[in-house]
């Protein structure tokens, strides 16, 4: 930590919790679908719980803590290239919400979230396992939208590797650890910006648990089709 | 060598020029449509046993006994459609099942024994023994698929 830096709170707990949850769901994804078998069952459940956790996440970004919503971190280009100007100089600079660069990555990776999980649900595996939409569609459309299960799960973990090599590279070179961040929730900002009207404003954790509960609703209608 | 051998061994003789014969005339298009068959029966059958056990369908031990019997012997039926032959038709066969033959077989015969227990516990009318008997088919028919066959 520099002098003049100072701690302060960004990332409040439905942020936090909603990412190292997405972590651990989309690492079991991964083993559940190389194990196949009776492990689809949960590949299929898990499936369910990041749908509603993305979500979740989108509700939060245009009605959550001032961090979260979309419209504090979702730059314009010009600013996104000078930000990574400023990154292959290894000029550090720091935001309380996430970097230009950082938060078109967040949107990248939603996006991508959203089309591995609403392909999911239409897949089949010619096996015994389909989606819960599956039997709505053809089953020529049900396995093309299987083919882009598959593949978009590559995209899916390039921007992964991505992102990872992005905060490794802040942690390293640029000695901003926003991994230790994302647990604590603090980040370590320069004085002028931790003072200067960045203060974030936190909405209610009771906010969080009702819009989840909208999202898992909402999963659950399109996966239960009650009507 | 006693009459009934020799004529069991021209019989045998001439059943298997008959077999090689009728084999060598099949359209390597046929052998493809085989092996689609076979496979898309496989999952005809294989379908309803999984939905039972996931209690989408109320479990129905004749059904079950009777589309186990089916994938027994469906589980079979594929494989002499894999010649070389066929590798100029539109499929989704890799070239691995014509460069590793050893291994593609090892692959089908995980299926044929897997498809095996489960028909024996089908029968049986062994709910239990089904259910612990299911993956091990379904895993036969992925694995196979990951290695074997394109996206």
């Amino acid at each position: 930590m520099r002098s003049s830096e100072t701690p302060v709170k960004v990332w409040d707990a439905p942020v936090r919790l909603f990412h190292w949850t997405l972590v651990l769901l989309v690492v079991f994804m991964y083993v559940t679908a190389q194990l196949k078998g009776d492990w689809m069952t949960w590949h299929m459940r898990s499936g369910y719980a990041i749908l509603a956790l993305v979500f979740f996440r989108i509700l939060w970004g245009f009605a959550g803590s001032s961090t979260a919503r979309f419209s504090s971190f979702l730059a314009r280009p010009a600013a996104c290239l000078r930000f990574a100007q400023r990154l292959l100089k290894r000029e550090p600079a720091a935001f309380a919400s996430h970097n230009p660069l950082g938060g078109w990555m967040v949107v990248a990776l939603l996006a991508a979230l959203l089309v591995q999980a609403g392909t999911g649900l239409f897949a089949n595996d010619d096996i015994a396992t389909e989606g819960p939409l599956a039997g709505l569609v053809s089953k020529e459309m049900s396995d093309r939208l299987s083919t882009i299960h598959y593949w978009n799960f590559n995209g899916l973990l390039l921007l992964v590797g991505l992102h990872v090599a992005a905060v490794l590279y802040h942690w390293g070179l640029l000695k901003e650890n926003l991994i230790g961040a994302m647990f604590t929730g603090v980040k370590r900002l320069p004085a002028d910006a931790a003072a200067g009207g960045v203060a974030a404003r936190f909405a209610s954790p009771w906010l969080a648990l009702a819009l989840l509960a909208v999202a898992a609703l909402a999963v659950y209608l399109i996966v239960i089709r009650p009507f | 060598m006693s009459k009934k051998l020799l004529a069991a061994a021209v019989t045998t003789a001439i059943g298997a020029m008959v077999a090689s014969q009728a084999l060598a005339q099949v359209k390597p298009e046929t052998l493809v449509k085989q092996r689609q068959a076979a496979m898309t029966l496989q999952a005809k059958y294989l379908g309803p046993i999984g939905g039972m056990l996931k209690g989408n369908i109320p479990y129905n031990a004749d059904t079950v006994a009777l589309n186990a019997t089916f994938l027994e012997n469906l589980s079979r039926m594929p494989w002499d459609g894999f010649v070389p032959s066929t590798q100029g038709e539109k499929s989704k066969a890799k070239p691995e099942v014509f460069k590793d033959p050893a291994k593609f077989r090892q692959a089908a015969e995980q299926l044929e024994q897997a498809t095996v227990k489960l028909g024996a516990a089908a029968r049986a009318k062994d709910e239990a023994g089904v259910k612990a008997s299911f993956g091990p088919v379904a895993k036969a028919c992925g694995g196979c698929h990951d290695n074997f066959r394109e996206k």
